[in-house]
């Protein structure tokens, strides 16, 4: 029983969280904010460089062969820089989507792209019904000479206008299917949804009779439920890990500027009123951490209760998030509130991951069927 | 980041669950004299004293060992010992702080409940703020008297001893002039008192100590060093409780979804309503947040390391905890949860309360209550957490200067 960082893995923090120290300061998710791409990839190849792109790959496809307690570690340090960029929908939704279920040639050509910073992926895992069980999609993939023809709309696409393959959940005559499309091809229109987070792109994916290929197809058709329902799964921890990683952000300027902000003569942090309150949002962000590093070993290990883990995690930090994100806005009063100061940079972000992968709602459903059983 | 347990702890687990299914008492305990038999069996086992020393009747156990032990026994709903506080506390006190005379005098008389201890810490002015304590033990050449006012004594009607914090120097700042010490609590000035509760029982009581007597040698650490030996017993507890208690809580969890099984409200069981499967869903979480805290806290205590305030954390996040959760059974058990007698007997609404003894929800609800209160309020826990852990500026306090009185 160890639940500790390795040496390793608190290197590997401390290297993510110095070089965005240096290259993520606050100024740059700013700067991209207005930028068309919204992402710089000057930055981005830098991260290829360092090996970050190919965490979790495979070291025969140019990763680094790591777990997804290391990609949370790394992710975590993006959501405290509130970091601009295809990170989680490349290498989660698409490199651990080609992971979970792509065939062998598929994964020859994606992932070692994706590991070298050439090509960014993202996965269409909502439609308008708002629901991230993957038993409700409604597109449809009908058989088209070898290959077939989709259709469907989806929507809070992450990162689809830089995408350069999306993994695409349909319905075959087989059953729920997995495909890979490009979202630059004929019959495919994008559309930007802006939420609050200018640094955190999504894009409504309408895709009328899409012809792909045999070899679009993820896995064999009809068997996509479990591979989604695992991506799902993860991709829930990893957004998790990047809301822990906007929390303490929160929480660190909270702490700083209640040492020194003064009112009634004294530092605000002396009076209980805010200490508390800092105490409490510690407390959050302690277990939130631990929410977050027990699934992310959980999922790695192939732990019994690694599927409850998962949406214990996403349940809680969705909400403990939103609370210490929105309570460092509190504690800074006006300031706080202002477009020049940092902080709505990190509680937009949290705010933006909180309903994506399943809302807390979503998960303590999940987590009641796991406990209890199904309705 | 290795979450299994070791081959070796999954053996012990196993050794501890047979001894368990040979040992556990058939019946219910009722008395205190069978109390004192279930604890004494437990000792022979091995399985009290753990960390203590061997020299002293202890098992120099690992703090994994120890929390391993206390999972089974909640697992199992096993009864508790007697003598929670000489084994939690007063115990560990002395272990660390005592003569080796003091060890040889009181360590074994513990283990073996031959002496019941209590704790003389509260005092009616002396609640939060703890240091503001009245009780004066005044130097008397080879002994000390004591005269003076305790609360919320844990075990006071039962206490052969009792481990009392006492002011020995009223001229100092008030952290400074405490002194701990054993007092005898079998000797004419000590008068005990039980206070009833909101539970209507009865666990704590009043102290009323005049003239009483406390030997030189029965003094713990050096004068006026009481109040940094306080500061550290109050953590003794809380690593080896720290699985178990989340163990307890899941089986009354499991209590709990039972009864929404059988409990029907518009024609359908409880369980097939959503916003009752959200609410169970949220508690589920919570505890099982609880319980990833847990493994982390003994993976400092299995490094050797002390959580020091982190300690703050852990029992201001399990005890708000106990709180949500008690509140949110609750709202699913309805009026069914206020019972304490008249339950219709085919919901079996009994649960094993957190000492393995069978209780009522409304019992654990309201007892949940008092784990925000006592070792230290939630207030308390979030001063010293924004204080020591986050180094936040201490507020400006009247009491900071000059002598207690």
């Amino acid at each position: 029983m160890n639940f500790s960082f390795s040496e390793d893995q608190v290197l590997l923090r401390n290297s993510v969280r110095s070089f965005l120290d240096e290259h993520c300061r606050p100024a740059h998710p700013r700067a991209m904010m207005d930028d068309a791409r919204g992402y710089d990839p000057a930055l981005w190849n830098e991260m290829a460089k360092l090996g970050w792109l190919g965490l979790p790959v495979p070291e025969q496809h140019g990763g680094a062969g790591l777990g997804l307690v290391e990609l949370c570690i790394a992710i975590e340090e993006l959501g405290r820089a509130a970091y601009p960029g295809p990170y989680l929908a490349t290498v989660v939704l698409g490199g651990l989507g080609l992971l979970l279920g792509g065939s062998a040639a598929q994964k020859d050509r994606w992932l070692p792209a994706i590991a070298s910073g050439e090509k960014r992926a993202s996965a269409a895992l909502m439609e308008d019904a708002l629901d991230w069980d993957p038993a409700s999609t409604a597109a449809t993939a009908v058989t088209a000479g070898d290959g077939w023809t989709i259709s469907g709309v989806k929507r809070f696409v992450p990162w689809a206008h830089v995408a350069d393959i999306v993994l695409v959940p349909a319905r075959s005559p087989e059953g729920l299917s997995l495909f890979l499309v490009d979202p630059k091809q004929a019959g495919v229109a994008l559309r930007r949804m802006v939420g609050i987070d200018l640094c955190s792109r999504w894009s409504e994916m309408r895709i009328e009779s899409v012809r792909v290929g045999a070899d679009a197809v993820v896995g064999q058709p009809g068997t996509a439920g479990p591979v989604l329902e695992s991506l799902l799964r993860r991709a829930a921890v990893c957004a998790s890990a990047e809301m822990l990683g906007a929390a303490r952000r929160c929480l660190d300027m909270s702490v700083e500027y209640a040492k020194v902000r003064e009112q009634f003569g004294q530092p605000i942090g002396s009076f209980q009123a805010i200490r508390h309150r800092c105490a409490e949002m510690l407390l959050e962000v302690e277990n939130s951490h631990s929410a977050v590093y027990y699934a992310a070993w959980a999922l790695e290990a192939g732990a019994e209760d690694a599927a409850v883990a998962a949406s214990i995690c996403k349940s809680y930090v969705s909400e403990s998030a939103r609370r210490v994100c929105g309570d460092s806005i509190q504690v800074h009063g006006g300031i706080g509130f202002t477009w020049e100061y940092d902080l709505h940079l990190y509680m937009k972000r949290a705010k933006a991951l909180e309903p994506l992968f399943g809302d807390a709602e979503f998960h303590r459903e999940l987590i009641t069927r796991h406990v209890v059983g199904a309705r | 980041m290795d979450l299994n347990y070791t081959p070796e702890d999954v053996a012990f687990r196993k050794s501890v669950r047979a001894w368990l299914e040979q040992n556990l008492p058939r019946n219910p305990i009722r008395t205190l004299e069978e109390r004192r038999v279930w604890h004494r069996r437990l000792y022979e086992g091995g399985y009290l004293g753990m960390g203590w020393p061997k020299a002293y009747g202890g098992g120099d156990a690992r703090p994994m060992e120890q929390a391993i032990v206390a999972d089974e026994l909640a697992r199992a709903s096993a009864p508790a010992p007697t003598n929670g506080l000489g084994l939690g506390i007063v115990g560990p006190t002395i272990v660390v702080h005592g003569t080796d005379a003091q060890k040889t005098r009181y360590l074994r008389k513990i283990l073996a409940a031959e002496e019941l201890w209590c704790q003389l810490y509260s005092e009616p002015n002396a609640g939060s703020d703890l240091a503001a304590l009245r009780t004066r033990a005044e130097d008397k050449g080879d002994h000390f008297i004591v005269n003076g006012q305790k609360t919320w004594t844990s075990a006071g009607s039962i206490a052969d001893w009792g481990l009392l914090l006492a002011r020995t120097d009223p001229a100092v700042a008030k952290h400074k002039g405490i002194t701990c010490f054993l007092i005898n609590m079998r000797q004419p000035g000590i008068e005990v008192r039980p206070l009833k509760q909101i539970t209507g029982s009865s666990e704590f009581s009043e102290v009323f100590m005049t003239s009483a007597r406390v030997e030189k040698t029965d003094q713990i650490g050096r004068l006026g060093e009481g109040w940094a030996i306080a500061q550290t017993t109050l953590g003794y507890e809380r690593g080896g409780r720290a699985l178990a208690r989340i163990t307890s809580y899941a089986s009354q969890y499991g209590r709990l979804v039972e009864v929404a099984r059988r409990l029907k409200r518009h024609g359908r069981p409880l369980i097939d309503d959503p916003v009752i499967r959200q609410k169970l869903g949220r508690i589920w979480a919570e505890l099982e947040v609880e319980r990833y805290g847990a493994l982390r806290t003994l993976t400092l205590l299995e490094r050797g390391e002390h959580p020091g305030a982190g300690g703050s954390l852990t029992k201001l996040s399990y005890s708000e905890f106990e709180k949500r959760f008690m509140e949110m059974a609750m709202e699913i058990l309805g009026p069914y949860g206020q019972l304490t007698e008249g339950a219709p007997e085919e919901l079996r609404l009994e649960i094993d309360t957190a000492v393995g003894e069978q209780g009522t929800w409304a019992y654990a609800f309201l007892w949940s209550r008092a784990g925000t209160i006592y070792a230290g309020s939630s207030e308390i826990q979030k001063n010293v957490i924004g204080e020591r852990i986050l180094g936040l500026p201490k507020e400006t306090r009247a009491d900071r200067v000059g002598g207690a009185r």
